[in-house]
This record gives C-alpha cells, structure tokens and sequence, in this order.
C-alpha cells in the first residue's frame, strides 16, 4: 500500500499518512465543503493499514479549528482505532494544542473520555 | 444611490463587524471567516475568544448552504441564499443568521432548539457527545451537530424565530451571542 499525503488548503488539514515510518499526521484546520468526501480517502486508507498493522503507530493530531462535521469524522476515526487497540493493535494518538486556544485542549479531554483501548495523549505544543 | 450611506451609518451604530445577504458559498466563508479573523486579532482579541466566534460563524454560514431554500447551481457548488451578520455590542459578539425553509421542516427545528434552550452547558455536553457517536444518516449533508455546537459556544441560550412567508415558507432566524 502507499502513503496517502493530502496537501493544506484554508479549510482542510495536512495530512501524510504513512505505511512505512508508522507515524502519521494531521495538521491544521478542518471545515472543508464537503466533510464527509474529504475524509472518505482517509477512513479507507487507515482501514486497509489497520488490517495489516504489526508495529506500533502514532498519529500527531493538531487542530487549531475544526467544525462540527469534521468534530463528527475525527470521533469516527477514532472509533476506528479504538476498536483496532482493542483487537490487540498498539496505536497512540497525540492530540497536539496550542497553551492559548483552550478550546482544543477540552476537545482533546473529551474524544479522551469516549475511548477505552487507545492512547489518547494530550500534548502542549513548545 | 441614495440611503446607502445611511444604511451603512445604522449598521454601524449597531456595532455590526460585518454583513452578508444573498449567495452563500463555501469559497465565501474561507475569505470572509479569514478576514473576520484577521479583524478580531487586529483588535487585541484572545485566539479563544476569536475561534468561538469564527466557529459559530463557519456554523451559521454552513446551515444556510446546506438547508436554505435556493433552486440556484452557480459555480458548480452548493450556493445557499441568506443574510449573515455578525456584530459586537455591550462586550458581547453575536452572530445572527436568516434564510427561507420550508413550513414543513419548522416544527422538528422548533422542537430541536427548544430543547437545546433548556439545556445547561453539561447537558449540551453529553448531548453532544451522545449525537457524535450516533452513526450519521448519509442523506445528512452535516453532521446534525451544528446547533449543539453553537449551543455550547455561546453565553446565552440561542435565539431563534420564523417568519411565515407564505403557504410553502417561512423565514427563520437564529441568534447566537458570545
């Protein structure tokens, strides 16, 4: 499989999924025109890659803003993950914020709260 | 020619930031929610403070391109019609949001904000929460969660009212303030 890497636009993130290093990364802001397509690339590259995951993964997250649409998504994606930890995957998500936008950090504290198996760090940015 | 001045004179004694009234698309919100941005850090305001009133304004401005009444395709993308203003007076931003609907979607709208009216911030919380583990319905542009997300954002319980129109459409407003 190859990596999936979907360059920055205004309204949607960065994103360089990685097959080979295992650590993957989604950076930036989230209100695309169309959730759901956009992230559509997403949900099957990382259900293909978790089928066959042998080695620990990481996935550094950070949103300076993302809409309630995306906020649905991202809660999918994690679900996702989730469930892959529980089936005996290692995966760790660092949900990287920013000390002044108080709004990511309890965004971070509340995907934690629904998730049981995965690692949920949530980490300040230098 | 006339009245224009004087109209932009009331919206500034209003305390209105900015206004938008008729097409709506997603190119918009991206140039007009930056400026909004640029605008309200420009003024000294805090990054959170900014995102909360740019995310309630990116939520309005979607709701009216996904649900209001338009038979319009420009552009080959979804154009909404509708009126968006957003403001700051008394300390307070608000961000109010007008488009046409159909008489037929007012009363689960109605029921739904209503709801959200009575609700306290740990109540939006979990209902929040609860409505985005909930598998989305794929005729659903959005994610349904728009309003709770609002909810949340503001101060005070969101306003809102319709308008009756016609037989077929009403009016309906929703004010949120932060």
């Amino acid at each position: 499989m190859e990596n999936l890497i979907i360059e920055a636009t205004k309204s949607s993130p960065y994103i360089e999924l990685n097959c080979n290093s295992n650590v993957h990364t989604i950076k930036g802001e989230s209100y695309p025109e169309n959730t759901f397509a956009f992230y559509k690339p997403v949900m099957d590259w990382l259900e293909e890659y978790l089928e066959n995951l042998e080695d620990k993964a990481v996935f550094n997250i950070e949103f300076i803003y993302f809409n309630s649409s995306s906020s649905k998504i991202l809660m999918d994606i994690f679900d996702l993950l989730d469930e892959a930890c529980e089936n005996g995957k290692s995966i760790t998500v660092n949900w990287i914020y920013d000390e002044d936008n108080d709004a990511s950090e309890e965004y971070g504290e509340e995907f934690a709260e629904d998730l049981e198996n995965l690692e949920f760090n949530l980490v300040v940015k230098d | 020619m006339e009245g224009l001045y004087k109209y932009q004179k009331e919206l500034k004694k209003r305390g209105i930031i900015l206004t938008l009234c008729g097409p709506i698309s997603h190119e918009v919100i991206q140039s007009v929610g930056t400026i909004l941005r640029a605008k309200l850090s420009d003024e000294n305001a805090s990054t959170g403070l900014i995102l909360k009133v740019f995310s309630v304004f990116v939520e309005q401005a979607e709701n009216i391109i996904r649900y209001s009444i338009s038979d319009r395709h420009l552009l080959e993308t979804y154009v909404g019609f509708g009126i968006l203003v957003v403001g700051h007076e008394d300390n307070e931003f608000f961000i109010t949001c007008g488009n046409k609907i159909e008489n037929s979607k007012v009363s689960e709208l109605e029921a739904n904000l209503i709801k959200l009216q009575n609700m306290d911030k740990d109540e939006l919380k979990r209902y929040y929460k609860k409505k985005r583990k909930e598998v989305s319905n794929s005729n659903s542009k959005g994610a349904g969660i728009g309003f709770i997300e609002m909810a949340r954002k503001a101060s005070k319980p969101i306003e809102f009212m319709f308008e009756k129109i016609d037989d077929n459409y009403s009016f309906f407003t929703v004010n949120v303030v932060i």
